[in-house]
């Protein structure tokens, strides 16, 4: 049986495909980012090695700082919005009595099935001068009327709104499978001794979604610092560069102006970030399953 | 039996934000559906909000015909499917040697190839472009393939090898008892018994590289014969007396087979997304 399963060629037939289209077009890039990025590689000519002139060049460019700042926004309104807005919506619409359940939950996901150019030229078409809001707020006598996109401070605001929008389905699908897990008992016992419906939820279902949420923040967190598309589509990384992310840095330092190091310096960067959160997150959440670990133990010897 | 607690006032507020918040997800789709019907003079004065009547179906013959929609929909669709079928055979192959077969290195091969979990699509975007053009595979529809496959195998070896795990080791013992040679054992007897997972990953792979930009807009951004739906969305992008109805025509067509997938499989389309995140981290 051992020699069975261990049939050394069947094996090797089994992985080598998958193996080599990983190594060749995910692995070898991401090793490429960070070896090139200590080169001053143009896309064509072979690379010098420059040592680290290109992260000294980017850590004193002023539009890093600004990439960060709004990586930074965006993470924070995609994360505020998605969570507080597909929490709410999965409690109350964990309810069984309440109608028109599956119609609510089609709503909030169909943004999330649909190319994000398509949302981001919707939205375009909704946002731009002559376009469906401005026509709103005409209609509704208001003043408001102004070109979304195309204020320096508040474009970024704007595009991580686009951005929460499509994707608010996606985490309150995922919160909403969280609940369905929480066995119905927990909720009966609360009502038994008289606690209300929103405390339950308070006291039961938030806590016991530590997990969900920590993906749901990892998820929504480490969109901000990727955020690309919605600037590429809606801003073109303007009005002048005040949208630019690392990833939009790479992306006009490589195709722009051909400076390949200088760019995958930023996407070097970017991916660290990405790595960064992660691991914190993954801290923070494994010290409340440690603490929660600890208070069992000590409850256990009081009783 | 059990006694339905009293509904709280707060409680009628949530249901009544939860429409609002519905009409206000589902009220930009549609609008795009009717302003596909609608000629430019309706959409800017005289009806930008209701109903189009009369309907403007010519805008979708306008769309079909002028603006190469039929092609850039074939183009998402054989790259869509040879993603989502060679991307199947691998990670079932790669997963069942590394879940249930006996060799030295597979808990390493496994987690090398989870790593992928982590490799995000942005960063890897120019030298994706320079290993594609070194394999000349610039210029095929292969071009975006074989980076579609790389980008999407972590997770669905991810989802296998849980799924292989739970399988009694017991089946392959009778397998090889009666003769069966490893190949047979695996198509035969294993791989059906999977199957649910398979649906699951067809619709998630399937909607991922149906909807990609980042790397189809460097990969097959300046062939046009190659590109993609979503490619083909942002043609209209920039031009300043554009054809709104058009638009708005190709931008259904190219939501039109996600949302049918949705509208068949919405509990399996929900699942295989939540799964995804639920891996992720």
């Amino acid at each position: 049986m051992k020699k069975y399963m261990g049939n050394k060629l069947a094996i090797l037939l089994f992985i080598l495909p998958a193996l080599a289209i990983f190594i060749t077009f995910d692995f070898i890039p991401i090793i490429q980012v960070f070896a090139y990025s200590f080169t001053d590689w143009n896309g064509l000519t072979m690379p010098n090695f420059t040592g680290l002139k290109n992260y000294l060049d980017l850590f004193t460019d002023r539009v890093f700082f600004t990439s960060n700042r709004n990586q930074l926004i965006f993470a924070i309104v995609i994360t505020v919005y998605q969570m507080l807005f597909a929490t709410v919506f999965a409690i109350t619409i964990s309810d069984k009595k309440m109608n028109g359940r599956k119609f609510l939950r089609v709503a909030y996901f169909i943004p999330v099935i649909l190319s994000v150019t398509v949302v981001c030229q919707l939205w375009s078409a909704i946002l731009s001068g002559e376009g469906l809001l401005n026509k709103l707020f005409e209609v509704a006598g208001s003043d408001f009327k102004q070109n979304w996109l195309g204020d320096r401070y508040k474009a970024i605001y704007v595009i991580a709104f686009v951005n929460a929008w499509q994707w608010m389905g996606y985490q309150f699908a995922l919160i909403v499978a969280g609940i369905k897990s929480i066995p119905a008992d927990y909720y009966e016992a609360a009502r038994i001794d008289g606690c209300s419906n929103v405390k339950a939820h308070m006291k039961i279902t938030i806590p016991l979604l530590a997990e969900t949420y920590k993906f749901c923040l990892i998820i929504s967190l480490t969109g901000g610092i990727k955020a690309f598309t919605e600037m590429n589509i809606l801003t073109g990384g303007g009005p002048n560069k005040s949208t630019f992310t690392l990833t939009y840095m790479m992306y006009n330092a490589a195709f722009k102006k051909s400076d390949y190091g200088y760019g995958l310096a930023a996407a070097s960067v970017m991916v660290i970030e990405c790595m960064l959160v992660m691991l914190v997150i993954n801290f923070i959440f494994r010290d409340k399953d440690q603490k929660k670990e600890e208070e069992k133990a000590r409850r256990k010897r009081n009783a | 039996m059990h006694k339905e607690g009293k509904k709280t006032a707060l409680h009628h507020i949530f249901v009544i934000f939860c429409w609002i918040y519905a009409a206000f997800s589902l009220y930009p789709l549609i609008w795009m559906l009717f302003y596909s019907f609608k000629t430019n003079q309706e959409i800017f004065v005289t009806n930008p909000f209701g109903f189009p009547w009369p309907l403007h179906y010519e805008n979708y013959i306008t769309a079909w015909t002028k603006y190469d929609v039929p092609l850039y929909f074939l183009n998402s669709l054989l790259v869509s499917i040879g993603t989502v079928t060679i991307t199947i055979i691998c990670a079932l192959l790669f997963s069942y040697a590394t879940s249930r077969m006996v060799w030295k290195m597979k808990t390493f091969t496994r987690l090398f190839l989870g790593l992928g979990m982590f490799i995000p699509v942005q960063a890897i975007m120019i030298p994706v472009v320079k290993v594609v053009q070194k394999f000349g595979l610039m210029g095929t529809r292969w071009s975006l393939i074989f980076p579609y496959i790389a980008i999407n195998l972590a997770f669905a070896c991810m989802v296998y090898y849980g799924f292989f795990k739970g399988i009694p080791m017991e089946l392959e013992e009778a397998a090889c008892m009666d003769g069966a040679t490893i190949y047979q054992t695996f198509f035969m007897i294993i791989e059906p018994l999977v199957r649910p997972a398979t649906v699951t990953l067809v619709i998630y792979i399937f909607l991922n590289a149906w909807n990609e930009f980042i790397l189809a807009n460097v990969v097959v951004g300046s062939i046009p014969a190659l590109k993609t739906l979503p490619l083909g969305v942002l043609f209209f992008q920039g031009e300043f007396t554009t054809d709104w109805g058009g638009m708005g025509a190709t931008m259904v067509i190219a939501s039109f087979p996600a949302i049918i997938v949705y509208s068949i499989f919405s509990e399996q389309v929900e699942s295989a997304m939540t799964i995804g995140g639920a891996v992720k981290g």
